[in-house]
């Protein structure tokens, strides 16, 4: 099978999935008990008001024709309407998208620059205070729960030490750059990097911990394989034998797990964002939950859902590109 | 983008400078999309806030600079205005936001007391055919400039009541009887209900913000995006479900305020909420968790401030089935639970214990009735008596939608089951999904026992026990004759003393028949900077209008 017919099964195949996700979402919300009305009437309203605003919502017709018309809405980029605000769905999704993505890439990238070197020195000193401190750490790190480390942080760095904000996020990245580029100003991009710290390291932490073992692990694997044996008896520098062979092969998986982490992030950033008040699609979510407001929950995870299954493919065809080992099949 | 909080904040000229940055990109977008900057039918060529606000930047020095920081308030909620419509919403935290902008007929005192809003004088007409007038005062703008009309206000209420005016407005049920409003004269206007209608001043002291006739026509369905209010501050900046900011309006009609600029947002972690403003970065935190009380008092600087709210929390018992159709069995209920000292170990003190229906200071409570005391032997004797000795019974109870709520019914539920004559278990439920059986309009689909909360900001007895206990509510969980005929009672004696000797009456026998497990009247908890002077209010409501600066 050639690449493109490859990549051409692999959106197929993306498509397919990502109608799956509309369908089972939209569904959702008819076998959650309760109404979106409650959303909207108070506790109190009366059976008429009730009535009114259901019809108001379009909720007074059938199941399949609300289907057929979220399904056209959606080709057409229209998720409704939230039920609370009034206001485009699709609008207040995608709003918070940059946010989400921005703390996902700085996570991902805290779990970079951390995991890899910390993965190596615990393979190349095993049984060593480094290799134990490093597992150590990648033990910790996978335990503790997200929710408790960014309150932990919150705590210590914000309110006893002072160096940091507590929660938030007055700027993004790209106007804290436009600020940089345009008016030569570094308080912009300052402001977003105080803000992004301790999310990122929140959100990081878990991954640079699963990283930590996995490169670790990777090395030891390939530090046993004949070929570093023959590279060595080549008389070739134990450095070079380190970084330019066995890393280079242990960092094919961990591209693989990385990226797929990435989509794994943009959906998973919940428990960080809440915490942090992240204005993302996590925390829109949670409120949307919340406050029933259906329109947005399907709206956001969607998104969710096909920014997994986009990062998925691309991950996929990246492999098989780089990897030629991968069949086509 | 969101002004950053005080405490380690982007200061003003930063902020105006990032703005600037966003007009840049903004120009650089138009460009690259062709557009022609000068083009008179651009729309976006009108007086740019942005520009002028870039311009600030070049004269602001940095005294300018202090002097705003020191008179600006951040103000953290747990949630965050769902609209800017004040009449599309019925939530506290979006009334919060809203009525920094937006006034009404009538306002209250923080105590709840009537006082005067737009309207400087109100009267009935004829209180049969439940006929008001109100006056209303001069030189009231609106912040687009234009002046209020009594044609701007005859909208605003019809457009609560009537759907053919505007919107499906969820709070058309808290204008109930009230049909008609028309001007009379250039500062009066006659509000027609379909009769007597003893809460018509209560009502708009809560409900009903006046809104612009031409511009909500003009805004359409952006209406929930931006502000034309007459109120002492207008918006700003907004960001939806993100921030909004208020600055001072000039041509307010009433006192100056102190606060000249004021922030909203929300975390909705309490643990956030608490952290940001011990950091200095919020002056106003709600919803502190009583754990976390002793945090804030104790930290230099910040301080609690709780008041008595509008709600108050109680678990009914459905009178149509066992072993609840027994009045003595109810009152047992009420005996076997120690509810001092849930209050104080649960709630740490932040709550009042009730006896019936209606909260203290509300129109028809009735101060001869106490509590139930804890007596867990009269309890017993009591179940023996009624007949149900071995029941066992189930508690549905919401979790995190009340303070303290699930741990209030695990006390509770342990409370009765420590009785030796009934078992209780409690049933933990997501709270949408029990309103959704409570409010169906069918008794028998509701939860025999369940815990639940309501907050009622009209300050009248009626409004809480109307819902409850009037025929064919919504959420009716108690079927009682004489109670019916005495809500009929009240509800069309137009004379105000006699209304209110008959809802007393009413809540005595409501807390003989024991229709609920009394619970506790909820605090309303802040946790506050020591800058502000600031008297917290018992409807929730949160103005800034209201605070001083130390």
């Amino acid at each position: 099978m050639s690449l493109v017919r490859f990549v051409l099964r692999r959106v197929l195949q993306g498509l397919f999935v990502i109608w799956g996700v509309i369908t089972v979402v939209f569904l959702l919300r008819f076998v959650t008990p309760g109404s979106p009305v409650d959303a909207v009437a108070p506790l109190d309203a009366s059976p008429e008001l009730r009535a009114r605003i259901a019809q108001e919502l379009g909720l007074d017709q059938p199941i399949y024709v609300q289907y057929f018309d979220y399904l056209f809405g959606l080709l057409q980029g229209d998720m409704g309407y939230s039920y609370i605000s009034g206001t485009p769905a699709a609008v207040r999704v995608f709003a918070r998208l940059p946010a989400t993505i921005e703390l996902a890439v700085a996570a991902t990238l805290v779990a970079l620059v951390f995991s890899i070197p910390l993965g190596v020195i615990s393979a190349t000193r095993r049984h060593k205070p480094a290799d134990y401190a490093a597992t150590s750490f990648s033990l910790v790190g996978i335990s503790t729960p997200n929710f408790w480390l960014g309150i932990m942080l919150i705590l210590i760095v914000s309110v006893n030490l002072g160096l940091l904000p507590t929660s938030r996020r007055p700027i993004g990245l790209l106007p804290a750059l436009e600020l940089l580029v345009f008016q030569l100003e570094v308080s912009g991009v300052r402001t977003w990097l105080a803000h992004m710290i301790l999310p990122a390291l929140t959100l990081g932490t878990y991954f640079t911990a699963l990283i930590v073992r996995l490169t670790r692990s990777g090395m030891l694997d390939e530090l046993g394989k004949s070929y570093v044996r023959a590279t060595r008896a080549k008389g070739l520098p134990e450095t070079l034998v380190r970084y330019k062979h066995v890393l280079r092969n242990t960092l094919i998986p961990i591209v693989t797990i990385l990226g797929l982490q990435l989509g794994t992030l943009i959906g998973g950033a919940v428990i960080t964002e809440f915490v942090f008040s992240w204005p993302g699609l996590g925390t829109l979510v949670i409120n949307a939950i919340t406050s029933r407001d259906w329109t947005i929950i399907q709206g956001s995870l969607i998104v969710i859902g096909a920014g997994f299954v986009i990062v998925n493919t691309a991950v996929d065809v990246l492999y098989a590109t780089i990897n030629p080992q991968v069949i086509y099949d | 983008m969101a002004p950053e909080r005080r405490g380690r904040a982007v200061g003003r000229r930063t902020y105006l400078r990032f703005a600037g940055a966003a007009t840049a990109s903004a120009m650089l977008a138009g460009c690259l999309e062709g557009e022609d900057p000068d083009d008179p039918e651009d729309p976006d060529d009108d007086a740019d806030a942005d520009d002028v606000e870039t311009d600030d930047v070049d004269e602001a020095d940095d005294d300018v600079e202090t002097d705003d920081d020191d008179t600006s308030v951040t103000i953290t909620q747990g949630q965050f205005a769902s609209t800017l419509d004040p009449q599309d919403h019925r939530e506290t935290p979006t009334d919060n936001v809203i009525l920094q902008a937006y006034e009404g007929l009538l306002d209250r005192e923080p105590d709840g007391t009537i006082r005067e809003g737009l309207a400087t004088d109100w009267e009935y007409i004829d209180e049969e055919e439940g006929e008001v007038r109100f006056e209303f005062r001069d030189g009231v703008t609106f912040h687009n400039g234009d002046e209020l009309t009594m044609e701007d206000v005859a909208y605003s209420i019809l457009r609560v009541v009537d759907e053919d005016v505007g919107i499906v407005s969820p709070q058309a049920d808290q204008l109930a009887g009230v049909v008609d409003a028309e001007p009379d004269g250039d500062d009066a206007l006659v509000v027609t209900s379909d009769g007597v209608n003893p809460m018509v001043f209560n009502n708009f002291a809560s409900y009903c913000q006046v809104m612009q006739e031409s511009w909500t026509e003009e805004m359409g369905d952006e209406v929930g995006q931006d502000i034309n209010g007459t109120g002492p501050y207008q918006l700003d900046e907004f960001t939806e479900d993100e921030f909004a900011r208020f600055v001072v309006y000039d041509d307010y009609w009433g006192d100056e305020v102190e606060v000249e600029e004021v922030v909203y947002d929300s975390a909705s972690e309490s643990s956030t909420r608490v952290n940001s403003l011990l950091a200095g970065e919020s002056d106003v935190v709600e919803s502190v968790p009583p754990q976390d009380a002793p945090r804030v008092e104790d930290e230099d600087g910040t301080t609690i401030e709780a008041v008595p709210s509008t709600r108050v929390l109680f678990m009914p018992m459905r009178n149509n089935v066992e072993p609840f159709d027994s009045v003595e069995f109810r009152q047992a209920m009420n005996y076997a639970i120690d509810l001092e000292t849930i209050i104080d170990e649960i709630l740490a003190g932040f709550g009042d214990a009730t006896g019936q229906p209606t909260l203290e200071g509300y129109t028809g409570y009735n101060e001869e009735i106490e509590p139930y005391p804890y007596d867990p032997e009269m309890a017993e004797e009591l179940v023996d008596e009624s007949g149900y000795s071995g029941a066992e019974i189930e508690l549905h109870a919401p979790a995190g939608r009340y303070l303290g709520d699930i741990e209030i019914a695990q006390a509770v539920s342990g409370y009765i089951d420590d009785l030796p004559n009934v078992s209780c278990d409690l049933e933990q439920r997501e709270f949408s999904s029990l309103a959704d059986e409570i409010l169906d309009g069918d008794l028998d689909t509701s939860p025999e026992f369940f815990m639940i909360g309501w907050g009622n900001t009209t300050f009248d007895a009626s409004q809480t026990i109307i819902p409850w206990f009037g025929e064919g509510t919504a959420t009716q969980a108690f079927v009682d004759e004489e109670v019916y005929g005495l809500i009929e009672e009240a509800q069309n004696e137009p004379d105000e003393e006699t209304r209110e000797g008959t809802l007393q009456e009413t809540n005595e026998y409501l807390n003989e028949q024991a229709p609920w497990i009394f619970l506790n009247r909820q605090y309303s908890v802040y946790g506050i900077s020591d800058r502000l002077d600031w008297e917290a209010r018992q409807d929730e409501h949160i103005l800034a209008r209201e605070m001083g600066l130390q």
